[in-house]
């Protein structure tokens, strides 16, 4: 019987390793205070884990901001504050692939190890979020808020 | 015992509200076929105004029998809710006086201020007080876009002040002008 039971576990460990799964985790809110400088870029940018357990550790990112139609958008009350979103596959980065509103970001591959990063990098991709001084300068004086939906699947 | 159940209670209860705090603010994924995550982002846009656009002012050869005028297009931009603003105006005569100089003899100038572009008078300035209320239709700081001008300004000099300068002779002095949000 020991012998069956080894044999079905040997078995099955093929059928767990095509369950392809991904994990994003070590998310930070991004808070740019009061921006003194209306003339220039305003840049947050923050290393974080991502995890895929495909077999070219691969993965996609889509974003979905909260205007309308999942535009990256802030608000104020009836006012509105753009901002652009930035990806990059590696930690550390300032700058990064344009992502586009509910459009994955396709071809990213990642150098975690373990799922949240405990083991191995402790970080393996960047998000980067940009005010652009065209929109701080056109922006009318507030305080603006929303946020953004990373959505992460395997490839 | 009871100390330590008390204890272990209010750490439950305090990772309760952690938890709850933490689900406002940035969510971490879970592992799966796929993983979603989300973050808040706040910014805090300041009030802020700008002047741009502004001309040296140069009476040449006036006729002292007329008065002399010089208008000019400026861009005045405030962020403000409102897209209100005041305008201070000092001059470098004497107590910051609106006055030109050839070193021996001034002559006094008037500075107007209209709140539109295109205008030929506008509101009388008074060195060093606020012309208050105003509004701009700026919808960029320097006016590169939108309107291209938001404001005008009106220099001028009287017949009586132009009679009393000495032919020949250069007169000169220096307008600031300091804008703030309303």
């Amino acid at each position: 019987m020991a012998a069956v039971a080894c044999a079905l576990l040997s078995f099955s460990s093929p059928a767990l390793a095509a369950s392809e799964k991904v994990r994003i985790t070590g998310l930070g809110d991004v808070a740019f205070g009061s921006i003194g400088n209306l003339g220039a870029d305003s840049v947050r940018s923050q290393s974080l884990c991502l995890y895929s357990s495909s077999t070219t550790n691969g993965y996609s990112v889509t974003a979905i901001g909260t205007g309308p139609g999942g535009s990256f958008e802030l608000s104020s009350g009836s006012l509105s504050l753009p901002f652009e979103v930035q990806w990059s596959s590696s930690a550390g980065q300032s700058s990064g692939a344009q992502v586009s509103p509910n459009v994955p970001l396709t071809g990213q591959v990642t150098t975690a190890t373990q799922q949240t990063c405990s083991s191995g990098p402790a970080t393996s991709a960047s998000l980067i979020v940009v005010l652009r001084s065209s929109a701080l300068s056109s922006a009318m004086a507030g305080t603006y808020n929303g946020s953004i939906t990373l959505l992460v699947g395997p490839e | 015992m009871k100390t330590a159940r008390l204890g272990r209670l209010s750490a439950g209860c305090l990772m309760g509200i952690l938890a709850h705090g933490t689900a406002l603010a940035a969510s971490q994924g879970t592992l799966g076929t796929t993983s979603t995550g989300s973050i808040s982002i706040g910014a805090s846009v300041p009030n802020r105004v700008q002047i741009s656009n502004l001309a040296d002012v140069s009476f040449t050869n006036q006729d002292p029998s007329v008065a002399a005028s010089n208008a000019q297009n400026v861009c005045v931009w405030s962020n403000s809710s409102t897209k209100g603003y005041n305008i201070t105006a000092t001059g470098s005569g004497a107590a910051n006086a609106f006055t030109l100089s050839n070193g021996a003899a001034t002559v006094p100038y008037s500075v107007e201020w209209a709140g539109s572009s295109g205008q030929s008078s506008g509101t009388a300035l008074s060195s060093g007080s606020a012309l208050t209320g105003l509004t701009s239709t700026a919808t960029n700081p320097t006016c590169s876009a939108g309107p291209s001008s938001s404001a005008s300004m009106v220099v001028k000099i009287t017949s009586a002040s132009l009679q009393g300068m000495q032919a020949a002779t250069s007169y000169t002095g220096t307008l600031t002008l300091v804008v703030a949000p309303e």
